[in-house]
């Protein structure tokens, strides 16, 4: 395995692993071999295997046949919405004529993931690999991976990749001699969350101003350009070397019975070690939080914690023992989201949290639906009153209402409901903290009034 | 879309328990419009692409998911069943009108929009009763001054970007646009300079709101204080059908008035803000001979000597606006005393008279190829122009230009541009045959005449010849609005108009060369107002504009289409017509005589072929139909 | 502040690579706030023009996005990361500190230098390393306001020894 690191590459990832392949041991699918000195280049990957679903696919399988086996995988996408990844490959229609395309969204900015960048710093050609085989199975010849535009040194490493992969003809007319031509370009994207949102990132990808689409039509049906075109995650793609390499089957097994295989979780805010772990899908929050993540500071106690990204709504530390199965989180009013599991802990005050939240979705929000824009704008400063201590139950209700109104189809895209998800979550576990903050002027937590105090 | 035999699918659905049938395709919005059921909207417009972005028309439809669904991007489904009035819907509804009114500053008593808002209506009609809006509101710089002609009010947008929408997508133009996101964005002009488009003023009536209004007819009155006819543009030979509102016998504001057979519901700049002159306070309301003021009669008999025995070196110019009333008058002249006079139109192509099957305007809509010759459409023709755009851009017919100069049709980048030598493009139409964007009709052919630079009857003949062998019909694109008409009645030609060597010159409007010929003797000036290219007349007559005058004009497709004037000029000023019938009497032209101006058309419509219509003129539009169901209030 | 030829060439050479002429918008907007530090309304009306685009849809896309400017920056523009898992383990504290070593009020304003200013930012995607940010195309993580003050430091030294 002694497979020397080619000297081309000034672009080792900068700092020690934090997660699966550093501080624990690598997961068993997409982490497998992290850790590996040199993982991000074409060589160290090949003499992991790497590019062999790639070649058996173009060269064994049919289109039909990779699909099926994403079928029986029960992989659902990591991205945000989880839907099952073999259902939306069925989506796009096999029988139009003109080009269509395969976009990968990299556009990571949900607060609280880092999953993607991770995966990508530390092993690019996994995606490209995973990119190449959705390819295949929806009829594409055309890649785009549309990367984050914050996202330097993960762009420099994907350019380095696809020209290596170029090189050696695994991207080309004829990769691993079989006459299906496969290319893959970067699109770099300029800031803005909402371009993570499916059709934001399409507009941003045609130059427009990003501002999602109304849908019917589905990009799968009308996607890049007007074309058919398949959207994955980073991580969904990322998957599918392993899925064809091992078959649907192991990888569902891995998981739960809806959701299948592992997936990653990045942890951060109050735990000890803060970092990427790659689980099988169906272990509890506590378990990740408390022993993969060493569990909240000294003398600290678990008191909130987000399981899936901001977007999905809040669980109390009294849900810890929630599986990290997508239904069963569903089933406890959250989300399996982007898997950016944020914990805090019981010196932070949840208002101030929240707050802080709607500041971030008002400021992605992207102004076309109204609901959107007025409603996060209007919860902001309304949050603001609340902490300047000038709240009143009027504004209690207001929040109420605004957290209704944004979500179920109120909004053109996800992004308003997830900004009323906040509310209404931290609401709905917290209400006393909302009631001190707000009625009798207080921070149960003393967070604010220290801050307060530092701040004078 | 009807299927290719003609049959249009059907679909039936229910809304709020009312059966409905509409073609399939149709969306839920335009259903409800059929059974008078209002769903209210903001940023949906009939003639754009739905975007779902103001989520005011929220509606629940089974089947479906339990949450509102918005009826401006759903189309109708066989058996659906939509409630506008669920409780579900209609606090959507309410919640979003609440939004828009967050930041919205209340300002109606002060507001050019009140009383004719969609905002005002749909927060009487389906907003809450009462206000929670506690928070300050969010402040901008206002009004700020889009163009010399529009202001923008910030405070009052809710951003719908049918604006911004209506200028990329019909108009192909960007120089409006949105900047910044969320609540923080709002609509600009690039970079804050003037807008420059001669399409701008649709942005008014689009506007659901204040934002966007008139600066010409700022403060001016309030809607329900004016009176309004539907009429027709009088600006260029397009003929596009308009609002003319009045206040006080003075025409106060001019608005599109939409007919999909010409334009759609859009009018450019040039019809919509030009039309002051009728109010101007030096206007002339009484005849004047020599300088001084004289009645109709001392005022004729001065015009008749001055005329007397000009025989063939008496020259008329008219006006581009002359009606097709006051063109059979001058045609009955011309037959008769005044036979020989030399005519000359104001604003006119060189085009010769129209072949026999020409293309309509809304034939645009189904060629597959669309080739513009000699022509700046968007400045010869506007508002084919945007019907041009619409063929390119929305229905996918290919798009050949022949000009020698970057035009505004080359905005679409698909566009082929072949730039002739200026006079040479008949040589370039020649070798259009067989060109591969040709290969699949209906081909439409526009052409100009270049401004004066092509030999327009070369031209003609190399476009008649392309037509024949692409399969292709063709539109000579005149510009004088009633150009056409003059041609119907032979009273001029497809050779430049040139008064020159006239001694006595009746000139009806502004003089039609630009200026007076020197050798004219005797001069009769009949306008609005007097010019100082009238140079000092013996004899000034007062005219009527188009929105005082009674008549028809005849479009460049050939389309008659009757004036319905909003102001009641007072004695004495007279209509045209019985000017010209005076004036036919007192020479002595039998058959002149006419009691009104039906009968008058009733003549024209038997003498003049191309005028046939003028028989018939159209019912008077019904009133609009009111909301039936309606208010759905939470 | 124009752009020079061989920047309005490499503009125009964008278009071909993407299947429409609009989404070479974003990259050519890149190569001229890559020339001129910022996007000047001459800049892009230029791009606009190279692109055969009116200059309302280029300040339309430029404008929505937080990583193209409009407005002058520091040499060293510091991309704060102010989100959750970043304010959770000393956001404020670094903003703050980060102010003091500048000499700035307020995000955007340049350091009396000219050298530095600073932006507060939504979630980088680097949480694992909270509190971090973003300067000169790299992230720096875990950083403590002795970190940052060392960065800082070393920027000035290199400004310093440059000039």
């Amino acid at each position: 395995m002694a497979t020397e690191v080619p000297a081309f590459s000034p672009h080792v990832p900068s700092t020690e692993l934090r997660g699966s392949g550093g501080l624990t041991p690598p997961g068993p699918v997409l982490t497998r071999f992290f850790g590996t000195p040199g993982l991000y280049t074409l060589a160290v990957y090949r003499d992991h295997g790497g590019y062999r679903s790639l070649e058996r696919a173009l060269k064994e399988m049919t289109p039909q046949e990779v699909h099926a086996q994403v079928k029986a995988s029960g992989l659902r996408g990591r991205g945000g919405a989880g839907f099952p990844t073999g259902t939306k490959w069925g989506f796009v229609p096999a029988d139009v004529p003109g080009p269509r395309y395969v976009v990968v969204n990299f556009d990571e900015a949900e607060p609280g993931t880092t999953k993607d960048r991770y995966l990508v710093e530390n092993c690019p050609h996994q995606l490209l690999e995973g990119a190449c085989i959705a390819a295949y199975a929806v009829g594409a010849h055309q890649v785009w991976i549309y990367i984050r535009g914050e996202y330097d040194h993960p762009y420099r490493i994907l350019l380095e990749a696809i020209e290596e992969a170029r090189q050696q003809g695994i991207l080309g007319e004829r990769p691993f001699g079989v006459d299906y031509p496969l290319d893959i370009q970067l699109y770099r994207g300029h800031g803005a969350y909402i371009c993570g949102e499916e059709t934001g990132l399409l507009e941003s990808l045609e130059g427009k101003r990003p501002q999602p689409r109304s849908r019917p039509p589905f990009p799968a049906v009308k996607g890049a350009w007007g074309r058919p075109t398949l959207m994955n995650n980073v991580e969904t793609l990322s998957t599918l070397p392993w899925i064809v390499e091992h078959g649907g089957q192991a990888y569902h097994a891995l998981g739960t019975d809806r959701s299948g295989g592992t997936r990653m979780l990045s942890v951060s805010g109050d735990v000890r070690r803060p970092g990427v772990y790659e689980i099988p899908i169906g272990v509890t929050f506590r378990h990740v939080i408390m022993e993969l993540a060493g569990g909240p500071p000294p003398g600290r106690q678990v008191k909130v914690f987000w399981p899936g990204g901001s977007s999905a709504p809040v669980l109390p530390a009294s849900m810890l023992d929630v599986s990290t199965d997508l239904d069963e989180l569903a089933r406890v009013g959250s989300m399996g989201g982007s898997g950016g599991v944020i914990v805090a802990d019981d010196s932070r005050c949840v208002v101030k949290a929240a707050a802080r939240l709607l500041r971030f979705y008002a400021h992605e929000s992207c102004g076309k639906c109204t609901p959107c824009r007025v409603g996060t704008d209007w919860a902001v400063r309304t949050y603001r009153r609340i902490l300047d201590g000038e709240g009143s139950s009027a504004d209690l209700q207001i929040l109420d209402r605004i957290q209704a109104s944004l979500q179920n189809g109120r909004c053109l895209c996800g992004l308003g409901d997830s900004g009323g998800w906040v509310i209404m979550s931290t609401m709905r576990h917290f209400r006393p903290e909302y009631e001190a903050h707000a009625l009798r002027r207080q921070c149960v937590t003393g967070e604010c009034e220290r801050q307060g105090a530092a701040d004078a | 879309m009807p299927e290719p035999n003609g049959a249009v699918p059907t679909v039936t659905l229910t809304i709020d328990g009312h059966q409905v049938t509409v073609p399939r395709g149709t969306l839920i919005v335009e259903a409800a419009k059929r059974v008078r059921i209002e769903i209210p909207v903001f940023c949906y417009h009939h003639k754009m692409d739905p975007v779902g972005a103001c989520r005011m028309c929220l509606v629940e439809i089974s089947p479906g998911p339990p949450r509102p669904q918005t009826a401006c991007t759903t189309p109708v489904a066989e058996g659906m069943v939509v409630r506008t009035n669920s409780p579900m819907a209609v606090s959507a509804r309410a919640d979003i009108l609440e939004y828009e009114l967050a930041n919205h500053p209340l300002d109606c008593p002060v507001c050019d929009k009140g009383g004719e808002c969609p905002l005002q209506d749909y927060t009487f009609r389906h907003g809450y009763p009462t206000s929670r809006i506690n928070a300050p509101r969010r402040h901008f710089l206002k009004p700020i001054p889009l163009s010399e002609r529009i202001a923008l009010d910030r405070e009052r947008c809710v951003l719908c970007y049918r604006c911004t929408r209506y200028y990329d997508e019909i108009t192909w133009d960007q120089e409006l646009t949105a900047d910044h996101r969320g609540a923080d964005s709002y609509i600009t002009s690039q970079f804050g300079q003037p807008l420059r488009s001669i399409f701008s003023g649709n942005i008014i009536d689009l506007c659901p709101v204040g934002a966007l209004t008139s600066r010409v007819w700022r403060f001016e009155a309030r809607p329900w204080d004016m009176a309004y006819t539907g009429s027709v543009c009088s600006r260029c030979a397009v003929g596009c059908n308009v609002t003319l509102w009045e206040r006080r016998n003075q025409l106060v504001r001019v608005t599109s008035r939409q007919n999909d057979e010409i334009d759609e519901g859009w009018i450019c700049d040039r019809g919509r803000f030009e039309y002051t002159e009728v109010n101007r306070p030096d206007r002339i309301r009484v005849p004047q001979v020599e300088g001084r003021e004289a009645t109709w009669d001392e005022a004729m008999e001065a015009l008749l000597d001055g005329i007397q025995g000009a025989g063939h070196r008496l020259g008329i110019s008219i006006r581009r606006d002359v009606t097709n009333e006051e063109l059979f008058c001058l045609w009955r002249l011309l037959q008769g005393p005044c036979r020989g006079a030399r005519v000359a139109l104001e604003g006119r192509t060189s085009l010769p008279a129209p072949g026999e099957d020409t293309l309509l305007i809304r034939d645009l809509d189904c060629a597959r190829a669309i080739v513009v010759v000699a022509s700046d459409t968007a400045d010869d023709v506007p508002i084919v122009n945007l019907r041009i755009k619409k063929a390119v851009s929305k229905l996918g017919a290919r798009l050949l230009i022949v000009h020698p100069d970057r035009l505004d049709l080359d905005r679409w980048p698909e566009a082929e541009h072949i730039r002739n030598r200026p006079g040479e493009a008949a040589a370039a139409v020649r070798e259009l045959a067989g060109h591969p964007l040709l290969q699949e009709g209906p081909v439409a052919i526009l052409w100009g005449d270049g401004r004066g630079s092509e030999d327009t009857r070369e031209l003609a003949a190399a476009v008649a010849e392309l037509a024949t062998r692409v399969g292709g019909r063709s539109m000579p694109l005149y510009r004088a609005t009633n150009e056409r008409g003059a041609l119907a009645a032979g009273l001029i030609s497809g050779v430049p108009d040139d008064l020159e060597g006239c001694e006595a010159v009746i000139c009806y409007g502004p003089p039609a060369p630009g200026r007076i010929p020197a050798s004219a003797r005797f001069v009769a000036v009949w306008d609005l107002l007097l010019r100082p290219e009238h140079g000092s007349p013996d004899v000034v007559l007062p005219a009527l504009g188009f929105a005082e005058t009674q008549g028809s004009y005849t479009n460049l497709e050939g389309r008659v289409q009757f004036l319905h004037p909003v102001l009641h000029p007072e004695p004495p000023l007279r209509e045209g017509w019985e000017v010209l019938c005076e004036l036919g009497q007192r020479l002595k032209v039998r058959e002149m005589d006419f009691v009104g101006i039906f009968q008058l058309q009733r003549a024209a419509a038997r003498a003049i072929p191309q005028f046939a219509a003028l028989a018939s003129p159209p019912e008077p539009e019904p009133q609009p139909t009111p909301v039936l169901y309606g208010p759905a209030r939470p | 502040m124009a752009l020079s030829a061989r920047a309005i060439e490499e503009i125009r050479s964008l278009p071909p690579r993407f299947p429409h002429l609009r989404s070479a918008v974003p990259p050519a907007l890149d190569i001229a706030q890559e020339e001129l530090g910022r996007l000047t309304p001459e800049a892009m009306t230029e791009v606009a023009e190279a692109l055969g685009l009116d200059p309302g849809y280029v300040e339309g896309v430029a404008t929505f996005y937080t990583l193209l400017h409009t407005q002058p920056l520091g040499r060293h523009h510091l991309y704060v990361c102010t989100n959750l898992s970043c304010t959770l383990r000393g956001a404020e504290e670094i903003c703050h500190h980060l102010r003091r070593l500048i000499g700035v009020k307020e995000e955007r304003e340049i350091s009396a230098d000219g050298l530095f200013s600073y932006e507060e930012v939504e979630c980088l995607g680097a949480c694992e390393y909270a509190p971090m940010l973003r300067c000169d195309g790299r992230y720096y993580y875990d950083v403590t306001p002795q970190k940052l003050e060392a960065l800082i430091q070393g920027w000035r030294q290199e400004a310093g020894n440059g000039d």
